[in-house]
């Protein structure tokens, strides 16, 4: 289902995004290799897939299907409830906001993040002096736990001592309720989570670009092609497969982010700034009575927006493959 | 390099990789499972600040050496420990003896994951019964606790000074609020508190709440709005930061460490702290509405004894926790975890041994369990309705009696 | 290409000026880990430790310096398995294209969204009946879960950019497919190998909730665990969590310095091949 466009064009053998060259004759194959042999190579994963994923899955969606007391959990015996814990969900007051705040938080946390992190790949991969090291300190966030790299956006974004509006102070803004106020809390954590999504953008992205023939950009630096057109008639195209892998991705990280957006606002104040994947883990981990069912139908909604998401990329693919 | 001799290595270190994998699966297994008579057990604690070579560790061994078995301990971080002792529980895994913050007590009560005291024979009567309400549902005790903690104000005494405010003027509500406003005069801030969306900021606004005589059975009383319209007047008039909305505890105290502020309102563990702070401190109850000490919510952990499907290891694990309960542990503990000891006469010679201790064990005298009232486990659902009428309140959402009114229905209908 | 010219140092400005940017909140979090107490939320905040303290990293030195080995061998643990995993598959998906392949993938990208919290608890019940809770295998194991995935997807999409020629020519040479995977489509595929090698690094290194759910109790604890030390049932001690942080991350930094380097050279040895 993975973009399996070939090239045409002779290539040097870098690995890295599919070349969207004008489609020729589909080359033949030399024999098709028989399927025991690919799943041969699928073999490890497939094992490895059953025997780790398998058992989480089954756990959430039984989960949601039961009414689970703590007694229960622990004692087993929940009597099978079919839908009711996604009804109780779906018709909670609180959905609508929190479905509507976790597309804002997606939406603007996957745009941002790509498109700065496709600016600094660009701009990294013009090899100037110290740029390697440069690009290796940006991952430096990366590394931190999350506890930590929240805990610091809250310090900076606090209302009263944080360096942020100390510094609109300084030019002469009011004090903004960054963490505090209904209005701003989603804001808030969009930017928290855009800030450390980049690394993953820039170096996916990065990669992408390496696999980019110097002589393409040669060719058309002889027509005269401006940098903004070089930009858009190669490295772009050339880029989709690697950036649809990247968004797609992107997409799934963000849907279940809670920890930033739990450590920072708690999804607060009033729910501002909840998302389905804070909601899921207030209901199920984050109250001393947990309430497992609600918790793990709201985990599965988000499974499934998970798996609309998916078919549209296999969609998008294949009609990318067609052309 | 050949891709040969490359597949070789790689082969080797899968194999090296599965090797391992089963070895250990092989060497460790029996460590873990608590039943059968082994001769280790298992205690779990909420205090990873503890290293193994701690004064804590130490006591849990000693306390092991006398009942003839060695002790295994494991020190989890305290919001984890509800879910692992949950799960464990479920996978019939549970610890020998296990601590945790006392209002989980009613909730792994309610999952039938604790024995009680008339089945592990634990002797409880030397507790304090305004601390031991917090271990106890329908008549059944499921723990001891180990120490106690409540929340008191803290004072800044230069910058009271500096305003002109005398901190034994501070009586009740109206006192309080007075000296707020002569503080802010002064060009300084008046307090800070934490009122954070979690079970933190239910226990920081439980003194004014209850200070106002309302209860927790009903949110929406007279009382339980002036409570709220209290902390919300606060914020309007700048006598607290607006940061209190999403203060934890901690950076509550940061600021008033800072020395801006007058007040803090802030725990027991925080009296080690305390001490290095760049200024002269003390402490006053937390005023009710009419005057005199508002009944605080009590903190702290209980030592309690998860059920075990080999029912004789409860005489052992009974030794260890009399053990650690006994007066003389109790102080050792509570004091290094800056507690007040859930028992009178070793309270008092806390008191005795440091007489700066003396508001607190009045104060935890004076204070009230969360669970008790017979609430138990309906009192995460109320606290969570409390704490969102809180943050409601505070951030403009809602007026104090709207929030409260919302709050008293997802409350009773939920 | 790296040219010492004005204009290359002009950029080189820039790039010192976006890296700052990127890495402000890390500053922040160094000057958090050197403040006392009771300057932590002054307002207006200092810019500087001015008064700053050693305490915080007192602390770790003397407390977490075993961590740290925990988690270079969980990592490296981590980028070994999951690319020994995720590399035979992406090929497979990318260029042998079985039946049955794309619904593999698109299970793969479902298993991403499963909560970390589930995972956890799954793994925990697992391993409890295995007995390894609190061993290194074991929670590199989970931490692998993490990254393979990804780094499938990444494979995939990454080897499908591999001209078949070159597979071809080495098929025609008369070397199996295992043969061809390992002299050919590996030794091209080096970046990919790096970036995901990087990610399930990364992400091993910061894990948090495997760590404390399979982990938590045992000797091998990583550097992430090691926090806790700070963080009280009531009460966290900030600069000790931020020096932690600091002390965790510089040898994983220049671990990505030295990384990087590798990615590059890479490409300049693909290069001359050519």
């Amino acid at each position: 289902m993975l973009s399996t466009k070939r090239t045409s064009t002779t290539t040097q053998d870098q690995d890295g995004a599919a070349k969207a060259a004008p489609p020729g004759p589909p080359p033949s194959r030399v024999r098709r290799p028989s399927r025991w042999l690919a799943w041969g190579f699928l073999a490890p994963v497939t094992i490895y897939l059953a025997a780790f994923y398998a058992y989480p899955l089954y756990r959430n969606v039984e989960l949601s299907l039961r009414e689970y007391t703590v007694r229960s959990f622990v004692q087993g015996g929940a009597p099978f409830a079919g839908l009711d814990n996604y009804r109780t969900v779906l018709s909670d007051p609180a959905f609508g906001p929190t479905l509507w705040h976790t597309l804002i938080f997606t939406g603007a946390s996957l745009v941002f993040q790509f498109s700065i992190g496709m600016a600094l790949a660009l701009f990294f991969h013009q090899h100037f002096p110290l740029s390697r090291t440069l690009r290796a300190l940006i991952l430096v966030p990366w590394l931190l736990p999350l506890i930590v790299s929240a805990s610091t956006w809250s310090w900076l974004l606090n209302s009263d001592s944080g360096l942020v509006n100390a510094a609109l102070g300084a030019v002469g803004i009011d004090p903004v309720n960054w963490l505090t106020s209904p209005g701003w809390s989603l804001t808030s954590v969009i930017i928290a989570n855009i800030w450390i999504g980049i690394p993953f953008n820039l170096v996916v992205l990065y990669s992408g670009l390496q696999g980019i023939p110097v002589e393409m950009y040669e060719a058309s630096a002889l027509d005269g092609a401006s940098s903004w057109q070089r930009f858009w008639r190669i490295t772009f195209p050339l880029l989709r497969p690697v950036s649809t892998i990247t968004l797609l991705l992107g997409l799934i990280y963000t849907l279940k982010v809670f920890d930033i957006v739990w450590i920072m606002t708690r999804g607060g104040p009033t729910g501002s700034s909840a998302t389905l994947a804070t909601w899921s883990y207030r209901l199920g981990f984050g109250n001393m009575l947990p309430e497992f069912g609600p918790g793990a139908a709201i985990g599965n909604l988000l499974i499934v927006m998970a798996l609309i998401a998916g078919l549209i990329y296999i969609r998008i693919e294949r009609r990318q493959h067609l052309r | 390099m050949t891709g040969l001799s490359r597949r070789r290595r790689l082969a080797a270190v899968a194999v090296i990789a599965l090797a391992a994998v089963t070895a250990s699966a092989c060497s460790s297994s029996g460590d873990d499972t608590s039943d059968g008579g082994g001769g280790a057990y298992l205690v779990w604690d909420p205090y990873p600040q503890f290293a193994a070579e701690s004064e804590w560790v130490s006591l849990l061994k000693k306390c092991g050496t006398t009942a003839g078995v060695t002790v295994e301990r494991t020190g989890y971080d305290t919001t984890d420990l509800t879910n692992k002792a949950l799960l464990a529980a479920q996978q019939g895994n549970s610890p020998d003896v296990l601590i945790v913050d006392n209002p989980v007590i009613s909730t792994l009560a309610e999952a039938g994951a604790l024995t009680t005291t008339d089945d592990n024979k634990l002797d409880v009567s030397a507790m304090a019964a305004n601390l031991l309400g917090a271990g106890q549902s329908e008549g059944k005790t499921y723990g001891v606790p180990i120490g106690a903690n409540t929340l008191a104000l803290y004072y800044n005494k230069d910058v009271l000074t500096a305003a002109g405010v005398d901190p034994a003027t501070v009586k009740d509500w109206t006192s309080l609020t007075a000296a707020l406003t002569k503080v802010k005069a002064a060009g300084k801030k008046g307090i800070t508190f934490s009122a954070i969306g979690t079970e933190e900021g239910s226990f920081q606004f439980l003194p004014w709440f209850w200070g106002s005589g309302a209860q927790l059975t009903s949110l929406d009383s007279p009382q339980a709005v002036s409570a709220l319209t209290l902390w919300t007047d606060w914020l309007k008039q700048g006598h607290a930061p607006n940061s209190v909305i999403n203060n934890t505890q901690t950076t509550s105290w940061q600021e008033f460490a800072t020395g801006d502020y007058a007040f803090a309102e802030n725990g027991t563990w925080q009296l080690a702290n305390a001490e290095k702070l760049g200024f002269s401190y003390g402490t006053i109850p937390i005023p009710a509405n009419a005057g005199g000490p508002a009944p605080a919510p009590t903190g702290g952990e209980f030592v309690s004894i998860p059920v075990q499907k080999n029912t004789g290891r409860y005489e052992t694990s009974q030794k260890l926790v009399a053990c650690l309960t006994n007066a003389d542990n109790l102080l050792a503990t509570d004091t290094t975890l800056s507690y007040v000891a859930p028992v009178t006469a070793v309270q008092d010679r806390q008191a005795t041994a440091d007489p700066k201790l003396k508001v607190w064990v009045e104060a935890v005298r004076a204070a009230k369990g969360r669970t008790g009232d017979n609430l138990g486990t309906k009192y995460p659902k109320i606290s969570e309705s409390l704490w969102t009428a809180v943050q409601a309140a505070l951030s403009g959402g809602k007026s104090p009696q709207e929030a409260l009114k919302a709050a008293q229905t997802a409350a009773s209908t939920r | 290409m790296t040219t010492s010219t004005p204009r290359a140092w002009w950029k080189t400005g820039i790039g010192l000026v976006l890296t700052g940017l990127m890495l402000f909140p890390v500053y922040w979090m160094i000057n958090v880990s050197f403040t006392r107490d009771q300057d932590m939320r002054a307002n207006p905040p200092h810019l500087f430790p001015i008064n700053g303290t050693l305490d915080g990293y007192r602390a770790v030195l003397d407390q977490q310096l075993p961590y740290l080995g925990t988690s270079f061998l969980v990592g490296l643990g981590t980028v070994v398995l999951t690319v020994a995993l995720a590399a035979p598959a992406g090929y497979a998906l990318a260029k042998l294209r079985p039946p049955g392949g794309p619904a593999l993938s698109f299970v793969l990208l479902i298993a991403q969204m499963i909560p970390g919290i589930i995972m956890a608890m799954g793994f925990y019940a697992i391993y409890l009946t295995l007995g390894v809770l609190n061993t290194l295998p074991g929670l590199i194991l989970a931490d692998t879960t993490l990254a393979v995935p990804f780094g499938v997807l990444i494979f995939t999409a990454f080897m499908s950019g591999i001209p078949d020629e070159l597979i071809q020519a080495a098929v025609v040479d008369g070397a199996s497919r295992l043969r061809t995977f390992w002299s050919v489509v590996l030794p091209v595929s080096r970046n990919s190998i790096v970036t995901v090698s990087l990610f399930a690094f990364l992400w091993s290194w910061s894990d948090f909730i495997f760590a404390s759910t399979l982990a938590g109790g045992g000797d091998h604890q990583p550097i992430t665990l090691g926090i806790y030390h700070y963080i009280g049932n009531n009460n966290q001690q900030w600069n000790a969590i931020m020096a932690t942080a600091v002390v965790a991350s510089i040898p994983a930094a220049v671990l990505l310095i030295l990384a990087q380097r590798y990615v590059s050279m890479g490409v300049t040895a693909g290069a001359v091949k050519d």
